[in-house]
């Protein structure tokens, strides 16, 4: 028994010093933020500091903040919502189609999120430009929801799988339409799934800085391409630079603190 | 069309239709896939067909009009004679090799230090998906800044002490790489960690048990039981990083660019910018259709490797 507890102590005192070691980057871009830029700049580096809010403020004079939050928001709900729409049915369909080809098309989904997107990308941009759609929302959400829509459709087709049609079948027999029993008894069984799902749709775009970083222009770019297009201009510092960071990463951190149990469950069933 | 077919199935009392119950459910599963399959295939497969097409041809819209002329594979045999691309290919292979196999031991002695039920270890794995779901560009930058030379938190020191020779690591074409590896290392072992201690938590436990039982020492479970059982999850953490190590862009385009030289230079970075800030299409689209080739040639190497690998151990 006492081999055990020390055992224990043991381990949790190596996690402690492995994710206090690990967090120091984060820990360090937060504290940036708070800092004067005299003293972010002051070689050798300090580590003692007086907190001030001046780069908040800084952030609201030099970028239109809220604009930038818009469309980041407006992209990745987009995206999301226009995912789940056409790859949960599909992913439903796929895990309950008696056909042999179901499980090829299943794979051919599979497939698509492990291409590259700098192979669909420059397609896609001469294509946008073309129809004159370049510089807008709806391009990032078009090419993006390719990726994820793929992405949630191998990720339902695991988890209705897992589920026994017995319920469903019964559902038929007591005069349920099919419609019905995709709807109203399938889908609510599977709500972890949605779940996770759109936490990583939500993730990817949120985050994705490539496609709208040639796909959006200057008044529909979200904050990750912000983040680094204002950097090296005059008038940015790494305060400011830490300060705008808290708005692009302290969102999406809390979803997936808070909803991390979906998350994992994510992880094991779908291929991020 | 379809669409008249799938009223007729939303009401399935009305017996007009005349179509057995078993064809109305095939075509209402059919009606339920065909969007997202029309919706990739339009705005995935055929941008993907158009790429190889551009990939035949000298297509530069910033030269002679945009007017495009057949090579035939001149810009793949470009691949293989440039010397910058067959740097970033090479960077490539070597980036992803050492960013997972990295990433995989340390995972997996993250997850057996996590793998104990409780409180404790629940509320450090919240804290460990934070470098996940950070921002990719964020994550650049916040190293960008950590050795940086004249200020950065490790740079500075690093600098001063001679470790890193005074222009800092990212500006250093033997160290550039290696750094840029071990950023990946930072931002995805976490990651590789979740999954591999959810394949732990899922194996039965009455086997280890027995294992345990019948004598056998900590490392032999591991060896005997655990790992063959681990295998497939093995496999889904493996797979899933080196297809997203393969694709790396954002950290390497936010803290070298590619630089010093062509050091750190990857296909995705290489063919951003021949595609997007050259406008070089068809010889951006060969580096793309490289890239795919080369995903898909990994996944079916992994594929037989796992296979002979779960043979050998569970006797399959």
């Amino acid at each position: 028994m006492k081999a055990r507890t020390r055992q224990i102590a043991f381990e949790r005192t190596t996690l402690v010093v492995i994710l206090a070691l690990y967090l120091i980057p984060v820990l360090w871009l937060v504290s940036t933020a708070y800092k004067p830029p005299r003293e972010i700049f002051s070689s050798p580096p300090t580590f003692t500091f007086s907190p001030t809010l001046f780069n908040f403020e800084r952030i609201f004079q030099l970028f239109d903040v809220w604009q930038l939050l818009k469309s980041s928001i407006v992209m990745s709900l987009g995206t999301t919502v226009l995912s789940l729409l056409l790859g949960v049915p599909a992913g439903y369909a796929l895990a309950r189609s008696k056909s042999r080809y179901a499980i090829v098309v299943a794979y051919f989904f599979l497939a698509i999120r492990t291409v590259p997107i700098i192979a669909t990308l420059i397609p896609f941009y001469l294509m946008m430009r073309d129809i004159g759609l370049l510089g807008t929302w709806w391009a990032v959400i078009l090419i993006n929801t390719t990726l994820n829509c793929a992405f949630v459709t191998w990720m339902m087709f695991s988890y209705f799988r897992a589920l026994p049609r017995d319920m469903e079948e019964a559902a038929l027999t007591d005069g349920c339409t099919l419609w019905g029993a995709f709807y109203r008894v399938a889908l609510p069984t599977v709500v972890p799934g949605i779940i996770a799902s759109a936490l990583f749709c939500i993730m990817f775009s949120w985050n994705d800085f490539l496609t709208p970083m040639f796909l959006t222009n200057s008044d529909t770019k979200p904050l990750s391409v912000a983040l680094l297009a204002s950097f090296g201009t005059k008038d940015i510092t790494w305060g400011t630079l830490g300060a705008l960071a808290h708005f692009s990463t302290i969102p999406i951190v809390l979803m997936a603190l808070f909803l991390n149990r979906y998350f994992v469950q994510g992880l094991t069933k779908g291929v991020h | 069309m379809a669409t008249t077919s799938v009223g007729s199935i939303d009401f399935p009392q009305r017996k007009a239709s005349g179509l057995r119950f078993s064809d109305r459910r095939r075509l209402f599963l059919v009606a339920l896939a065909v969007p997202a399959v029309v919706y990739v295939v339009l705005v995935a497969l055929w941008p993907l067909a158009q790429g190889i097409w551009y990939s035949f041809f000298d297509y530069n819209l910033l030269r002679g009009g945009g007017r495009r002329t057949f090579v035939g594979l001149a810009n793949y045999a470009e691949l293989w004679t440039d010397s910058t691309a067959r740097r970033a290919l090479i960077n490539t292979f070597v980036f992803t090799f050492a960013a997972v196999t990295l990433e995989f031991a340390f995972g997996l002695c993250l997850a057996l230090l996590l793998w104990r039920e409780g409180r404790f270890n629940r509320i450090c794995l919240a804290f460990l998906l934070i470098p996940v779901t950070i921002t990719p560009v964020v994550v650049g930058l916040i190293f960008r800044a950590l050795l940086a030379v004249d200020y950065g938190f490790f740079g500075y020191y690093l600098a001063e002490w001679g470790i890193s020779g005074p222009r800092g690591f990212l500006a250093s074409t033997t160290a550039a790489l290696p750094v840029v590896i071990l950023i990946d290392v930072w931002e995805w072992t976490p990651l590789v960690a979740l999954i591999l201690l959810a394949g732990l938590k899922s194996l039965p436990g009455d086997i280890l048990e027995a294992a345990s039982a019948d004598g056998a020492t900590a490392l032999q479970r591991f060896r005997l039981v655990v790992l063959p059982l681990l295998l497939p999850t093995v496999f889904l953490a493996l797979v899933l990083r080196v297809m997203d190590a393969f694709r790396v862009f954002d950290t390497i385009f936010v803290t070298t660019g590619g630089g010093p030289g062509d050091t750190t230079n990857s296909l995705m970075v290489y063919g951003v910018k021949q595609g997007l800030q050259f406008f070089n299409i068809g010889f951006a689209s060969a580096i793309g259709n490289v890239a795919i080739l080369c995903i898909a040639l990994l996944c079916a190497v992994f594929t037989l490797l796992i296979r002979r690998a779960d043979v050998k151990a569970n006797g399959q």
